[in-house]
């Protein structure tokens, strides 16, 4: 784990929690291309003189190693996946992939969006082929492809269907296939299951936690829910706003693959706990400055459930 | 008789469409995509798309006679704006998340527009190529009622000279055909596609 600049630096959380790192299981050969490490160092960025997203934020994401970024709205996590995405290029500072500054957007690293973003006129499988078209892989190849990454996530039936025919949990899954078929060694995902129901979610968590275990690529995963980021992250970093930064990082020492029964839920329930508490003087910040008067925190701080999203008591 | 001036006027029609949806979909992809453009020619297409399109018919027969193409320029000029109009809005109304998730996958320039704005824009640019359509044929008849040149706006007038009712009626009748028909060849295909593949209803 790495420490930088802007991170309040505090006792590590959690005492009773092992801190050997992350176990995976044994035996498994990682497919494709395996992650690469992906930085920032000292980034700002603004999207007009008043408006910082980032102010001198470091970041840094081992290769192979899965990050959740948590923290409010408006503290900037979109604006770090962007970047490191390369859509968008930093006032100041830099940002690297496997020690190289990013120039621009690129099949290395892939992004999965909220709304999953598949393209309405094409069928599941033509979104799914279409950055390997971009890339002028040969069509017997494309189509190969993208069987078998629809069958990766149980969407192998569905590969003549348009978007709209989907579930958006199926959408999302079909955002996760496309993401990953130009083999990325990064993967960027902000917010991906935001909107989808507690069940759904629940489900599409345990796949990705396998995809990543079976592909060891880097991942970098945005995220408002504290028990998500636990149940998924090897590190959780904390986001603070106005403006953006990095508040601190948590690594999570919960072995691999995460279980949802009883014992684990207890640990997890503890780290979202630590989370919630590492967050909540953010929060309250947050709720004096969207008040429109003087406002006075209920019972000397904001409920801030563990279990559930973060503000949920603003 | 008949039949030559039904020729005629789909010809014509044809041709003046043809250019007019070109022409009009690149002016409202430039006026979307470039700034430049969009300040130096949106306000006065905005403007001039206001202008019934046989205002130009004068102007147009000043410049070229009394000619093929004094009136394929009036058709031109009334089909041209509403496409460019509806083009513009449909590119700009494209979901910034579908450029970027296509950007991110490394697609830039020419293939961003081709392999997505234009398909993300297809269901506005359709309903505005539609559009165009009925100026154009509006503009074609008026042009034709207004100077001899064969076509059935011609016949409409020839019809009026005589005192033939008939045959005024009888030519409404073969525009709404026309009109029909063309909605059904042209367009139908599309619309059902469109709404095949958005989950969108079809309009009737
Ligand atoms: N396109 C934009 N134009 C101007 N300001 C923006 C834009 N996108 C985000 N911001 C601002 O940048 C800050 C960080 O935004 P963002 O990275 O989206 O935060 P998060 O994803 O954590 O909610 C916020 O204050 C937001 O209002
Ligand atoms: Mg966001």
């Amino acid at each position: 784990m790495s420490v930088f600049a802007n991170t309040l630096d505090r006792a590590p959380l959690g005492a009773e929690v092992p801190s050997a790192p992350p176990l995976r299981p044994a035996g498994r050969q990682p497919t494709g291309r395996a992650g690469a490490s992906a930085s920032l160092e000292g980034v700002s960025f603004s999207f007009a003189s008043d408006r910082v997203a980032i102010e001198t934020t470091s970041l840094h994401v081992e290769a192979g190693e899965f990050v959740c970024l948590v923290g409010p709205s408006g503290s900037g996590k979109s604006t770090i996946l962007n970047l490191l995405a390369g859509l968008l290029a930093p006032s100041a500072g830099r940002v690297l992939e496997d020690g190289a500054p990013i120039a621009g957007p690129s099949p290395a690293r892939a992004v999965v969006f909220q709304d999953a973003a598949l393209f309405p006129w094409l069928t599941l499988q033509q979104n799914v082929e279409y950055p390997l078209a971009l890339q002028g892989v040969p069509k017997a190849e494309r189509a190969a492809r993208s069987a078998e990454l629809l069958r990766t996530v149980h969407l192998l039936r569905f590969a003549a269907s348009y978007p709209h025919q989907l579930s958006g949990g199926m959408r999302q899954r079909g955002a996760i296939a496309r993401a990953l078929a130009t083999d990325p060694k990064v993967l960027l995902m902000d917010e991906p299951f935001a909107a989808l129901d507690a069940q759904t979610r629940e489900i599409l968590q345990g796949e990705v936690e396998r995809l990543f275990l079976e592909t060891r690529k880097t991942i970098v995963f945005v995220t408002h829910n504290v028990r998500e980021a636990v149940r998924l992250a090897d590190r959780v970093v904390l986001m603070g706003t106005r403006p953006g930064r990095v508040l601190r990082e948590v690594p999570i020492a919960l072995e691999r693959p995460r279980r949802t029964g009883d014992a684990s839920d207890a640990r997890v329930h503890a780290y979202a706990a630590e989370l919630a508490a590492g967050i909540r003087d953010e929060v309250e910040k947050i709720a004096k400055e969207e008040a429109d008067d003087a406002w006075v925190a209920p019972g000397g701080g904001v409920r801030v459930d563990p279990r559930r999203n973060l503000g949920s008591g603003i | 008789m008949l039949l030559r001036a039904i020729v005629t006027s789909v010809l014509r029609l044809g041709l003046g469409y043809g250019v007019a949806l070109v022409g009009g979909v690149l002016l409202g992809v430039g006026l979307a995509r470039s700034r430049a453009l969009k300040e130096l020619a949106g306000p006065l297409v905005l403007g001039l798309s206001a202008v019934p399109s046989i205002c130009w018919l004068p102007l147009a027969i000043l410049w070229f006679g009394l000619s093929e193409l004094a009136i394929q320029v009036v058709v031109i000029l009334g089909a041209v704006l509403p496409i460019a109009v509806a083009t513009e809005s449909a590119v700009a109304q494209v979901p910034p998340q579908l450029v970027r998730a296509a950007r991110t996958m490394g697609a830039r320039g020419p293939r961003l527009l081709y392999g997505v704005i234009l398909p993300a824009a297809f269901p506005g640019i359709l309903s505005g190529a539609k559009l165009g359509w009925t100026f154009a044929l509006r503009s074609l008849m008026a042009g034709e009622l207004l100077f001899v040149s064969g076509g059935l706006g011609q016949l409409l007038e020839t019809g009026r000279d005589l005192g033939d009712t008939a045959l005024v009626l009888g030519v409404v009748v073969l525009i709404v055909a026309l009109g029909r028909l063309s909605d059904v060849l042209l367009f139908r295909r599309f619309e059902l596609e469109v709404s095949r593949r958005w989950g969108t209803e079809a309009a009737s």
